[in-house]
This record gives C-alpha cells, structure tokens and sequence, in this order.
C-alpha cells in the first residue's frame, strides 16, 4: 500500500514510525478527535504533551534550540505518520510553522530560549499573521503599540503567547507577545477536524519583544511556509492512504447480492484510481523531501497541491464506497475526510499552489 | 561479422549514468539525421528510417538490452532509462523494433543455440524485419481465447487463421505468432505456442488497415495453410502463453515514460502563446494542472527508476504510470484542440507567427492510442485490483 519511499540507511525514519506508532496506540486519534470537538478545544493537552515527550516537537528545531536538527525526510515521514494515525492535533501549523520561523530567524538568547519551550512542549506560540482569507493580516505596530485582528490562529486558547509578524511603517517586524498581554481578545469558531481557530484581536496592546525585521524576516517567513508545506503534503499523503487501507478493507468484506462489494469491476476501478492517486500523492512528497535545494520551493508546491487533491479526492470517495455508514458520525472515515478538507485548505489550496508554481516556472 | 559491427563495445554499465548519457547523446545528435527528428509520423515504416538504423546497427548501439555476444549493448535497466530518455530528447524517430524489443530478447532467453545464432544477426542487419501476431478479431484484452491454429504435419506445422493491429506487418517479412496447438487444454492458457514464421511463406495475405490518423500503421495478417518448420517453434509446444508474458520485464516502464505527454505538453505552450492564451485566466488554470500533473508523473517515474537502478524488480504497481500517463497525454491533447478554437476543425497542422507548426491534430488522434495497446487502461485497472490491492473475486 502506498507510503512515502524513503531511502532509510541508518533506520532513523523506521524508528520515528515505530515512535509514533506506539503513541498512536496510545492517544486513540478518532476518539481524542471527537473529545477535543466535544469539548470545543483547540488541542488536546494529552496528546500534545505525548508528542513533545517523543520528540516530535523538536523534530524540525536545530540542535541550538533544544532540536533534533533533524532534515526533510524525517519531517516527512513523522507527518505521514501523524496523517495515517488520525492524529489530529495542529502540528503543522502549531509546531512546525513557529518552530520554523524562530528557526530560520538570525538567533539569539530569547529566540533559543522560546524555541526550546516550543520543542518541550511548554510553549504554544501561535503565529498571528492571516487575515479571515488567509493572506497577511493588517497588523500595525505604532509606537510601541500593536493594533489589528488575525484570522484563522490554531491553538489560540491554549497559547501562552504569540509570534505577531505586524507592519512598522513599511517594514515587517516580528513580536512575541504574552498571551497575558493585555488588550488582547481571542474569539475561537469550531474548524471542521475537531479543533477550534480564532480570531485574535489587539487593541493598542504594548508591543513586547521585537525578535527579528526586515528582509531577514521575509526569507525566514517564506523558508517556514515551504517547510510546513511539506508537513502538510506529508499529513495528507498519509491520510490519503490511509484512508484508501480501510475502504479496502470495508468494500472487501461487506456482502450484498451475495458477493463482496469489492468483487464488482466497478468497485475496483473506483479503487484502483483512489489507489493511483495515493501512490502520485507519495511521490511528490518523496520528491520534495529529497528535491536538491534549489528545486525545493517548486517541489513542495507541486507535493501541497498533489496531496491535497489526493486526499480530499479519496475521502470524498471513501465515503460513496461506504454508503450509508459513510454519512455517520460514528463511521471514522468521515473524520479523515474532514480532516483532509482542512488541512488541504491550510495555506493554500492546490488552484493556488499550482498558479505559484507556474508562475515561477514561467518567470525563470 | 559481428566483431565488425560493433567497433564501440565496452562495459557501459561500469559508467555512471551521467558519463553514459554524455556518450550516448553525442554520438547520437551527431548521427540521426536531422529530418527524421521529431518526426509527425509515430511509427514510420522501415524504408522511411533505415539510415538511421543501420547507423545504429553499425555503432553496434541498435539493441541496448541484449547481452554484448550477442551485439547487444548489455545495458541494465537504469542505463537503458538513459538510453531512452535520450532517444526521446533528441527527437529520433521509433524504427520498427519488434525484432529488437521483442523476438530477440524472447530468443536470447527461451531459444535454441540454432535459433539464437541464425535470427539475431539478421535482426541487427535489418534483413529480417519483425512484427508481432498476437491479437486477433475475437481475442485482444481477451488474448488467451486466440484461435489461429497450427496443427503438426511431420516436420512442419500448419496455420490458418487470421491475426489483427499487427503494426508495420506490411513493412516487416517475418511474423512472431502465438496460435493455438491444444484446443482441449483444460485452461486456453495451455494451449498456446509461440511460432517464427517467414512472412513471405505462400498462404500468407496481409492487408493494411488505415488508423484514426489515416495512415497505415496496422494490419491484418490471414494465414492459409501456411507451413512452418517445426524448428520454429520457440521453447515447448503449448507452453507459449507464459513465454509471451516473460519479455516485457523492466521495459514496462516505459509504457509510462513522460516522454509523449511532455512534447504534447511543449507543443501546446507554444499553440497556447501564440494564439495570447496565457492571459486567460481560465487557461492558465487548466494548463497549470496539466503542467503539474506531468511534473508528478515526473517524480512517480523516477520513484519506480531508483528500484531499477537499485538493482530491484518491479511489480504490478508500475503500471499505474501507465495509466496516469496515457490519459494525461490524452488531456493534454484535449485541451490543444480547445485553444485552436474554430481552428480545431483542420486536419493539418496549425500555423504560428514564427513560421512554425503546432500538430493540434495529429497529437489528438496519437493519443487515442496509447490508452488501448500494451493492455488496455480498462485491463490495467483489472490487473492491478487482483495484484496491488487485492480485491476479491467473489
């Protein structure tokens, strides 16, 4: 069944599926993602813990800052594996983005220090920098004081403080606010894989730490959105496939007309092609992990779009194949649909995605 | 005669894949004649391209697989990709190579010393031309259900039937045929055996049958009492059925290169430019998913390319190349069409403003193809459900 080929000479990547296969084992994936819904959660604490505790967390953080310093194939197959257990807790955009962005930033002392917090866990840092259609937010800083509302922020309830990448004049700058900080509002709506986004409103709230500016922030915020581009193909490659096992599985063993549903030629061809799309979805993801550094940014761009058409494409039909049981909420298929539609929209639709790519292509 | 013909041999395979291609695409930029590059034509006959074969033949580069005592190249598969790949780039036209591809590695594997030693050198000098007899009226995705016969008669067997799309058999002279020797084996598979037969034997009529693309390319085979001497029968007598699947091996590959989709692909960016389709909105769209999709199709060959060049086998699984392949060309082509607008009602090809030519048509009617042969996309997808998933039969 169709999983991301990885060359893996010293077995590392084999460790992190074992790792996180002993934590999926552990953390149930569908049924914390109906207790977090339940809730109205923005993480479970639980599982959240779990993964910081197995390293995860850390995974894409340089050695400096409490990291694995690990590479592109491993946050690729740790992402696969989050997206074949159902594990639905923001890692891309809740451990990967920010820990990127600090990562990719020219470092210092405080920027080490909340790195590390990030990597243990202990800090949750949400990014603040989309508006309500996901491009970037109208964040001002004037003297000293940040003013705005950002959209579409995972983990705001549970954050304990946030990256704000606002305007001063007409250079970027990035802060790290408390989330104690005064001024600050959090307005969170229920997202349709079990976790809550919100809104985050500031109102001449007193700007804390300015962590980085300028163009030095602009190439670390592009190198962040790639990386956790990457996350997220990976996620839904997994999903995808994922996805594709257990409809097999079902259509294999549910009888009508006297046969297996499975044995129909229809059935099958549905099959095979959701089977096709999962194996595309794979190799753009291996692509991309192993893409030369130059090639990268295009590569991803290629493996976002690819797996999230994937994905989305093979739930949908995941769903058709398991008839009425499909519709219900007590049906996990359902679950890695929506899960799947979110992530898919999380920076950048595949229409998108492919327009930056051929525009890129066509201005070399 | 063959020490002759291959002043060029040595252990390519010992290069890395980069030093072969810089090799390959030297000499071969240098020799292919420039008007037999990219040609209109997909499957020219023998006559059309016969310099560039005997070149080939020459340079003892005409059969890139077969072992080097036997004039091949000896290359492995990931050498072969390259010679492929290259083949491609430049532009060289497909030279009949149902000889090449198909009867000689089936000799080299399952023939007689006798049978290696006459057929293959006249493979390479181009006196015998090959075709393939395998599908008949009532026997294509169904192959196994043939009914062309060939009854023993003392040292000879006898034939009768008729064979169909057997491409180039009005250019080639001899014929590789499965017929049926057992009509009472318990499964047809059993009772099937692989024939060479002379094609200029009395008793064998073979008639043209012109394509979509209104040329001939393929052809009806009748056989009426055609006699063959037993010892050419390849391997056992009704053992032919598992012979006939053996040669395709790693070259199921290229059933899935990127190659034809990338030029239809190239062909439609230039119809699409000249004719200011990249300022629609719409268009770009559309064109920016084909362009990804054979950029994906990119990374899928090359996943399957690294088990070749790793020394591995493939599996069912390569297939699936296979199909996103032949259908993307086919939507490529699609959309070509659309941008020629009310052009697309011509059957020659469309003018640009820099003197050039984009084959809107041609390239629409090629594509039709491609879904069909090689076991058709409906067939792949059976296959597949039984071998990579499977499925149940009941």
């Amino acid at each position: 069944m169709p999983l991301i080929q990885l060359d893996d000479p010293d077995a590392t990547l084999a460790m992190l599926r074992d790792s996180l296969a002993a934590l999926a084992a552990e953390a149930d994936g569908p049924a914390t993602f109906r207790r977090r819904r339940a809730a109205g959660a923005d993480l479970d604490p639980q599982v959240w813990r779990a993964l910081a505790e197995a390293g995860f967390l850390a995974l894409p953080l340089p050695e400096d800052m409490g990291g694995l310093a690990l590479g592109r194939p491993e946050l690729t197959v740790a992402a696969e594996a989050l997206g074949r257990s159902l594990i639905t807790e923001p890692y891309a955009t809740l451990a990967v983005f920010p820990g990127t962005l600090l990562a990719a930033l020219p470092p210092d002392e405080h920027l080490r220090d909340l790195a590390a917090g990030l990597g243990r866990g202990e800090a949750i840092l949400p990014v603040l920098w989309q508006d309500a259609r996901g491009r970037r937010a109208p964040l001002a800083l004037t003297d000293d004081l940040l003013t705005g509302t950002a959209h579409l922020v995972a983990g705001a309830s549970s954050a304990t403080g946030f990256l704000v990448l606002a305007a001063e004049g007409g250079e970027p700058v990035l802060i790290h606010l408390p989330a104690s900080a005064p001024g600050l509002r959090v307005v969170a709506r229920p997202g349709i894989d079990g976790a809550t986004l919100a809104s985050v409103s500031l109102h001449d709230v007193p700007a804390g730490r300015v962590l980085a500016r300028g163009a030095a922030l602009e190439t670390a915020l592009t190198q962040a959105i790639t990386t956790t581009r990457l996350a997220l193909a990976a996620e839904l490659a997994g999903i995808g496939a994922r996805a594709l096992e257990i409809t097999v599985d079902y259509t294999a063993n549910r009888v009508q007309f006297g046969k297996t549903i499975a044995s129909f030629q229809a059935i099958q061809h549905r099959l095979v092609d959701m089977w096709a799309e999962a194996e595309f979805a794979c190799s753009a993801c291996l692509n991309a992990a192993t893409a030369p550094e130059g090639e990268v940014a295009q590569a991803v761009l290629a493996a976002k779009a690819r797996a999230g058409d994937s994905a989305t494409a093979i739930t949908r039909k995941a769903i058709q194949l398991h008839g009425a049981m499909g519709f219900t909420d007590q049906c996990d298929i359902g679950l890695y649909l929506k899960r799947a539609i979110a992530l898919n929209a999380t920076l950048g639709q595949p229409e998108e995605l492919r327009l930056a790519f051929l525009s890129a292509e066509r201005a070399a | 005669m063959l020490t002759q013909a291959m002043p060029e041999q040595q252990d390519w395979n010992a290069l890395t894949d980069a030093e072969f291609r810089a090799i390959f695409r030297d000499w071969v930029d240098r020799t292919c004649p420039a008007h037999l590059r990219f040609m209109r034509k997909q499957r020219p006959v023998f006559d059309e391209v016969a310099e560039w074969y005997h070149a080939l033949a020459r340079k003892g580069w005409l059969s890139p697989v077969w072992p080097q005592e036997w004039g091949g190249m000896g290359l492995n598969a990931a050498k072969h990709i390259v010679y492929v790949e290259e083949w491609a780039r430049l532009g060289c036209p497909r030279i009949p190579d149902h000889g090449i591809g198909l009867t000689g590695p089936l000799l080299i594997e399952f023939g007689t010393e006798e049978q290696k030693a006459h057929f293959l050198p006249r493979i390479l000098s181009g006196e015998h031309v090959w075709c393939q007899g395998y599908s008949e009226p009532n026997a294509g995705s169904d192959l196994a259900s043939l009914r062309t016969s060939a009854v023993r008669d003392g040292d000879e067997f006898v034939i009768n039937g008729q064979k169909i799309w057997t491409t180039l058999a009005h250019c080639a002279n001899w014929i590789l045929l499965l017929a049926r020797t057992d009509k009472e084996a318990a499964k047809p598979q059993n009772g099937i055996t692989v024939l060479l037969v002379d094609l200029t034997s009395p008793g064998v009529v073979v008639r043209t049958i012109p394509n979509l693309r209104e040329e001939a390319d393929f052809c009806e085979v009748f056989f009426d009492n055609v006699r063959v001497p037993a010892k050419n029968v390849v391997g056992e007598v009704n053992a032919g059925w598992a012979l006939a699947k053996a040669v395709l091996g790693h070259e199921r590959i290229f059933l899935g290169a990127p190659s034809r989709p990338e030029y239809a692909l190239k062909r439609l960016e230039l119809l699409a430019e000249d004719r200011g389709a990249f300022g629609d909105a719409a268009f770009r769209s559309r064109y920016a998913k084909l362009r990804l999709d054979l950029y994906d199709l990119g990374s899928a060959f090359e996943r399957f390319a690294k088990v070749l060049r790793e020394g591995g086998t493939l599996g069912a699984d390569v297939s699936v190349l296979k199909l996103f392949c032949t259908e993307l060309y086919q939507r490529i082509t699609e959309e070509t069409l659309a941008v020629a607008g009310e052009e697309a009602r011509f059957y020659d090809d469309l003018p640009l403003g820099d003197g050039g030519h984009v084959d809107a048509m041609n390239l629409f009617l090629d594509a039709r193809a491609p879904a069909i042969f090689g076991g058709s996309n409906e067939i792949q997808r059976n296959i597949l459900a039984k071998a990579v998933l499977g499925l149940p039969s009941r």
